[in-house]
Order: structure tokens, then sequence, then C-alpha cells
């Protein structure tokens, strides 16, 4: 069939494109800048509580608890290069309380609470709230309860008002972490009064009623809360609780949740969001080419990533073979293609046998030696080698794809074939708890800074942190000798010896630090890496 | 339109989707179980937490009864409307979904209307001259529309319209975090603001739409384009249409009403499919433009394993499948008489 192409049938034809022609783009670039006092941040991550201490909180969840409710305890922050700031792990400062006094036994801890501090509702801090806040930290089913063993904190007996303004805390043993304990993001201090009307037959710590509600007395008030979504913050102008007693830069402070990492670095880039930190190592080389933001790196000093074994099961049960392992890896390489050489190796230090300080995670004398290697892969019995799976998240594969590849390659050498699985986060998790991987990559982040409690953390207790599930009982002796050891040289070289032993069993084989990457708008100033590994609101100012 | 008896039929044919959902809802529960991935593991994954407090969050989950149990809990849940909590956003999961599906809608109802008044006419075009260059026109464009998957042509419009050119406001979301919510009626931004008359904060949300809304309608403009081709090209060729034009009728009138509404048919088919692919599917249209709709809540759900979440998002897609093809039919039967519901 033919068609006669005559003006009607083409005007035709036309007022039916036009009818739907391309739809233009009638946006504005009418964007309401972010103020100068206000402050947007963007993050992959999402918050899904606001209260830290519920099961399942969310790392985001700790970082913004931070600038909401206060502690009784905050470690300071030290200066570094180029106006960075990093927390300062052997500063205890307090935050709600004024001053904290410890006996010379060390089993008594006496909290002098700041007098004029009041909650975000204008009413006083009282001991009262402060008891009841420590008492649901021991207490009820949250991640409160654990942390708190881990600084000799179990029952409520334990704390006591002496005091108007004062609380006391006493100890069965001088345990060393007990005053860091009160500092972390689950010593969270409540408004019990208004918390407690909440509170249930059920639920007597309100544990439901503040995963959507606040009764904080922090630096912000939480104004609106959309789960996964975005938070919006005030300043709380009563708040005292810094250093010097100043008030926070940031009136108003947005954290929203933007999934796409690309989409984060363009909106830093174009400067409608304040600061991320969480995004791609090519993006951040990339801006760092083009110079439109400021980027902090900073060395995360409390993570190390390393090659878990699973120290139960053969072949990985023979010393030998984990042995030969550290020697054939190319930690050089790794660390180049991994990281793009951002961050602190720790591996190649020079020393032998006895590490030069007891600081943890250091450097350790790990270098490549494949002679070495394939000498002590015989020695074990396995000069043939044998088959194993390396494993990692996806949510890691930026990292440890390359590090996948460049272990096949090296543990090839020594005849050792290995097969790489790359897991989704949850059956990763599972199939670590449940010690189902034999060989995997996984980085962990310890909150209090102290060698003890790494050890006591990553290297003891059949637990999910014990990443190679490694039972020493030399180790297990060390530690709890460690933990409640008063003299100080004692216990430096306790935990020498832990250090030697973890270079001479190498459960696990460590391999650096990454760097935290804040990319921030060019007249942000103050950024400070924490030890929870998210934004301090509180610290960040505009120039 | 709906006579008595029609609306017997309707009802009748809600109720036989019944079976269906329920297998549906027994399918997602076994499958979630079914999958390695503990939540409680995952989820009290705290440093310091141990195996208490996964027992503690196994137990409040209720994970620590026996699976027939846990079933028979959650269908009494879905019997009273709730479908169980979510611990990824720590609502529960009917909350979430409230929150969400209108974004999801919205998204998708813009991005097919948008596929719609391109493809219809375009469709129309190349049939009319099928053959010509103009149908070898739309026919690469098509191609090209479809090649391009939404995630290239997501980021690429981000990159454009807003990175390069700054037309478009920042891709994060609904609107302008700094833009105060109208009064929720429907939850669907447009239709909210135009309730509440405020037009600068419709427009605002108009605007964060286009770019979700384009990237979306791209990849289905190729399948409603050939479709509507297809469909036009058999009714372009039949006796009736010949016999119109022998009459002398306008060929506007041939293509729109005698043409046009005979080859709906299958194009309006093809919408339901194509609408009810899209909203399961816009998952990474979400995510780029970090769109707080159901997709993305699905897709994190399921990363960590959170059962209640991917359950209900999976119940929830069932149910607009079985929706959208209802409409579908309802609307057949009003395009042709011969057509009804049954």
């Amino acid at each position: 069939m033919t068609q006669v192409i005559d003006r009607r049938s083409v005007l035709a034809a036309l007022s039916l494109l036009a009818a739907g022609g391309p739809v233009t783009l009638a946006a504005s670039a009418a964007r309401a800048r972010v103020g100068r006092t206000t402050m947007r941040h963007v993050t992959g991550g999402s918050i899904n509580t606001l209260d830290p201490t519920m099961l399942g909180s969310t790392r985001e969840s700790f970082g913004l608890s931070m600038s909401v409710y206060d502690r009784l305890m905050t470690f300071g922050r030290k200066p570094l290069a180029d106006g960075m700031w990093t927390f300062d792990p052997e500063t205890l400062r307090g935050e709600l309380a004024e001053r904290c006094e410890v006996s010379d036994d060390q089993c008594t801890i006496t909290l002098h609470l700041r007098p004029d501090a009041v909650w975000h509702d204008g009413t006083p801090v009282t001991a009262e709230d402060i008891k009841w806040s420590l008492d649901r930290c021991v207490q009820g089913h949250s991640l409160a309860v654990p942390q708190f063993t881990s600084g000799s904190m179990t029952s409520p007996d334990q704390f006591r008002i002496v005091g108007e303004h004062m609380i006391q805390i006493t100890l069965p043993k001088p345990d060393r972490l007990a005053v860091a304990n009160l500092a972390m993001p689950y010593a969270i201090m409540i408004n019990s009064r208004l918390a407690r009307r909440y509170a249930t037959h059920d639920d007597p710590w309100a544990q439901q009623w503040l995963q959507h509600n606040t009764a904080a007395g922090g630096a912000y008030r939480v104004d609106s809360f959309r789960p996964g979504i975005n938070v919006s913050l005030t300043r709380n102008d009563a708040w005292k609780s810094t250093a010097d007693g100043s008030r926070p830069f940031f009136e108003h402070v947005i954290s929203q949740t933007v999934p796409e990492a690309t989409a984060r670095a363009s909106l830093v880039e174009r400067g409608d969001a304040d600061i991320a930190i969480d995004l791609q190592a090519y993006d951040i080389i990339a801006m760092a080419m083009r110079k439109r933001v400021k980027i902090s790196s900073i060395v995360q000093s409390n993570c190390f990533t390393h090659l878990a074994f699973d120290t139960q099961r053969a072949p990985f049960d023979n010393v030998l073979v984990r042995r030969a392992i550290a020697a054939a890896l190319p930690y050089d390489d790794m660390f180049a293609a991994c990281l793009f050489g951002r961050g602190q190796p720790l591996y190649g230090a020079r020393w032998h046998d006895v590490a030069p300080d007891i600081s943890f995670p250091q450097s350790l004398p790990l270098a490549t030696d494949l002679p070495r290697a394939r000498a002590l892969m015989a020695e074990a019995g396995y000069p043939q080698g044998f088959e194993t799976t390396f494993s990692y998240t996806t949510s890691q594969t930026t990292t440890a794809e390359p590090m996948a590849a460049l272990v096949q390659e090296a543990l090839g050498k020594i005849g050792i074939k290995v097969r790489i699985d790359k897991l989704p986060d949850a059956t990763f998790n599972t199939m670590q708890a449940k010690r189902e991987l034999p060989f995997y990559t996984d980085t962990g982040a310890g909150w209090i800074e102290r060698t003890y409690y790494f050890f006591y953390l990553y290297f003891t207790r059949d637990q999910r942190w014990n990443f190679s599930n490694w039972r020493n009982m030399r180790m297990v002796s060390l530690i709890e000798k460690a933990r409640f050891e008063i003299d100080e040289a004692a216990y430096e070289q306790d935990c020498r010896d832990m250090i030697s032993l973890l270079i001479d069993q190498v459960p696990l084989v460590m391999l650096w630090q990454p760097k935290m990457d804040a990319v921030s708008s060019s007249d942000m100033e103050g950024f400070t890496y924490q030890y929870y590994r998210q934004v301090d609101f509180r610290t960040l100012s505009r120039a | 339109m709906i006579s008595r008896a029609g609306a017997t039929r309707i009802g009748l044919r809600i109720v036989a989707a019944v079976p269906a959902l329920l297998g549906v809802i027994l399918f997602a529960f076994i499958m979630m179980r079914v999958l390695p991935g503990d939540p409680a593991v995952y989820f009290a994954s705290g440093p310091n937490a141990g195996q208490a407090e996964i027992d503690a969050l196994r137990h409040k989950m209720g994970l620590d009864q026996s699976m027939p149990l846990q079933f028979l809990h959650y269908l009494e849940g879905l019997v009273r409307g709730d479908l169980g909590n979510s611990l990824v956003t720590g609502q529960t999961v009917t909350q979430d979904m409230r929150e969400r599906l209108p974004a999801s809608l919205e998204l998708t109802l813009t991005a097919l209307m948008f596929s719609l008044v391109i493809s219809l006419p375009l469709g129309v075009l190349a049939a009319w001259w099928a053959g010509s260059m103009w149908d070898q026109w739309v026919r690469a464009f098509c191609s090209l529309c479809f090649c391009v998957p939404p995630f290239v042509s997501g980021i690429l419009l981000v990159y454009l319209f807003y990175y390069m050119f700054g037309l478009a406001p920042d891709p994060t979301g609904r609107i302008n975090i700094f833009t105060p919510l109208p009064h929720r009626v429907t939850g669907m931004l447009l239709i909210d603001f135009a309730l509440a008359g405020d037009w600068a904060g419709w427009r605002q949300a108009a605007e964060q739409l286009i770019l979700p809304a384009t990237t979306m309608a791209l990849f289905v403009i190729a399948p409603l384009t050939r479709m509507t081709r297809a469909a036009m090209l058999s009714v372009v060729n039949s006796d009736f249409i010949r016999t119109a034009r022998a009459m002398g009728l306008p060929t506007w009138r041939i293509v729109i009403v005698y043409s046009l509404r005979n080859a709906l048919m299958p194009v309006l088919t093809t919408i339901g499919i194509v609408f009810s692919t899209m909203m399961g599917a816009n998952v990474l249209v979400e995510k780029i433009f970090s769109w707080p709709g159901v997709a993305s809540y699905a897709l994190d759900a399921l990363v960590a394993s959170d059962y209640a979440a991917v359950q209900g998002f999976i119940l929830l897609m069932a149910f607009l499948f079985v929706m959208v093809n209802l409409v579908i039919d309802l609307l057949l039967s009003v395009l042709d008489p011969r057509v009804t519901v049954e």
C-alpha cells in the first residue's frame, strides 16, 4: 500500500509529534544554595535509629548519636599536618562529666557532673538521669551490654549516686578500659525523666521509643528524622561540653543518604553538599587533580586490613603453612593496586622478634621471600601445595578484587591453587560467624586504641571478631593478665609478648591501614578522624 | 460503564488472585530463609557483639522458632496488615512501604507518560510511512534507547544536566531538602503540592522528576514504539481503513480515530507489562537519583538479608501486578466492547 504525503498528513504528524515531543528541560538552576552556617553531609549509608545501642544500628547511626547525645567522657583530638585532626586515644576528658577521679587501687571511679548542664528540653541533668542511663547500658538487650563488659561493668549495683552531681562506679578489679568505655558511642546519657514516660512493662528502657525520638542533651537536636533518607539537626546553644566551652560552628546540619558514590562526588564538587567521607578511590584521585574541593586524607590509626585463615582447620591449622603464605604475598604490589598507596603499611618493618614499642596496630616484620615460602611449604608437608578458597564481600570489591587476583597469582607460585569467591555482605558475615570461610580478607576497627583491647577483641574467645578463630592458650593468659595489670612496665612487657606471639604464629596477616578521605568544600576546616569512622559535625567550621 | 454484573466479576477476579498471592507469600518466605545470610549475624555486627547478641536478635525477630511456626506468625501479622519490622530502617515494613510506594509510583507513572508521548507518535509515524526514511530513523532511535542501560543513561544525564550545565537540580531525591513538604494526601508530591496550591513546591518536585523519569522512559520507548508500529501496520492495511480512505475521510481522522483506537489493544497490554517491570526494575534509577522508592529499599534489604522487608516488597509487587492487569483489562473492555472482564 502506498501512502500519499500531502500537506494535511504532514501537519497531522507534526502536531502529534509536538504534543509529545522531547520534553524540554525546564529545570531552573534555582538551587537553594547551602547557607554559610548550614552544612550538608552526604553519605552512602543510612541512619536507621536514633538510639545507637539498638541491635542492628548502622555505623552512620553511631556517628549521628555522637552529635546528639553526650557521654560522660570523650576522647580528645590532636592536630596533624595541613589543618587536619585525628582523635587522641591517650587523652580522655570529661564531656557531660566535668572531671573524673580514679582511686589509687583503680577500682573506684568518681565522676563529677557539670553543675549547669541541661537536657534539650531545658531540664537540668541530674545524678538520677546518669544512674538510669548507666543502668541501661548494662541491662536489657542492647549493644551497650557487651561493650560495657569489656570495662568490667556488668551490674547496676556498680553505679551509685554519691552526691547531687556525683556518680561513683565501683569495679571488681582495676580494669584498664573502664573509663574509656564511658566515652564509647553506646554510652549515651539520657534524659531519664522524659524517656521513662515511654517505658513500658515489656520495654523498661524505652528502647522502642528512643529509636525514633531523642531524650538527649548533646550538641545538636534532631529536627526531623526519616530513616534511610535524611536527618536534619539544629545546634543546641545551651551545650557547653567542648574542651573550651565554645559552640559548634554550624547552626544546621543535614545528613542525607545518597546511595550512588558518583552522585555524592558530583554534589560535593559542585558545592551543593559540604562533606562526604565514603567516595570511590578513583573519584577522589580525579577530584584531587581538578582541585575544586578539599581532600583531607587521614590514616585510620585504629583500623587494619588483613588476610585471615581458619586456624582450626587443615591446612591452615599448620603454622608452617601460615608462615609460608605470609612469606609469599607480594605486599608492595597489593598495597599499590588496592589502595593506590593511600594508607599506612602494616608490613615491611625491620625489627625481629621484639617490637620497638607497644603500639598496635603497628608495622610488622612481614616481607616477600619466595624461596623461604617454598621451603616452608615443603617442611609443612605440602610440597605440591593444595587448593583453597579466598573470599571477600561485594561491598569491598574495589580494594579486594585486585587483592584477590594478586593473592591468587602469588600463591600459585608456591603451589596453592586459590579459587576466588565474592559473596554478598550478609552471606559473608554469616559464613564468617559460622567459621565456614577458610581464607578471606576483611577490615577490623577497634574503638579503643589500646594494644590489650585489640588482642582481646580480635585474637581471643569464640566470637565473630576473632577473625581467624585463633585459640592460643598463651595469648589468652597474656590478655587476662594485661587486663587487670596496674604496673605499667609489666603491662608493656605483656603487650610486647602479644605482638611477638602474633608474629611467630601468624594467625592472620596484617596488611595495612586504609586512609579516610574526607572530601569537602574548600572552605571547610577542622575535619577530625574519629575512631568510629564517621563525620564529627561538632568539630567542623567554615573559613 | 461497569454494570452490577461487571462489579461482581471484578470482585471475583480479585478473589481469584488470592491463591496466587498466597503462593507468592509462601515462595518469598521460603526463598529468604533458604538463601544464605543470617540477618541476626549481619545486624548484630557492632564491635564486641557476640553470640549472645546474635541470639537475642534472633529471638526478637522470632527466628528461633521453627519455620512453619514462623510462617504462621507472619500470616497472622499479614491479616492484621502488619508486614513485620525492617531492620535496615528500624520501622515497620508497612510504614516504609507507605512512605516509599508513592515515590516509586509517581516516578514510574511520570516515566510511563513521558515514554508514551514519545513512543505513540513515533510508532504511528513509523507505521504510516512504513519502510520510509522516517521509519528507519525511528528504528535507529529505538535501538539506541534500548541498548543504553539505565545506569549509563542516568549517570550521563546527571553528568550533563547537573554537573556540566547546572540545568537540573541535584540528584538527591524527590524534593530539595530545604523545601517544606505539603500536607500528605496521596504521598505523590505533584498531586499533594497541587492540592495544597503550592505551585513553587510543585515546580521543584517536577524539576526533580524530569531526569529520573527521562532515564526510565528512554529504556521503555523501544518496546512501546515497536509495539505501536506493529499494531498500527496491521490496522492501516485492513479493509475498513481502505474504505475510509476511499470515502475521502481526513487523514488525521483515519489515523487517530479509526487506526489508533483499533491498534491500542496490544499496546495497552504491553503498557501493563512495561509498567509492572518498571516498578520492580527501576532500582538502578532510584539508586542514581537517591530516589526513596521501594526498589532501592528492596535491594538494600536483600543485601542485608532483611527478611520482612524483602517479603513485603515481593508481596507488594505481586499485588500491584494483579491490580495493574485488572485495570488494563477494564480499559481494554472500554476500548473494545467485545472484550469483557471475566
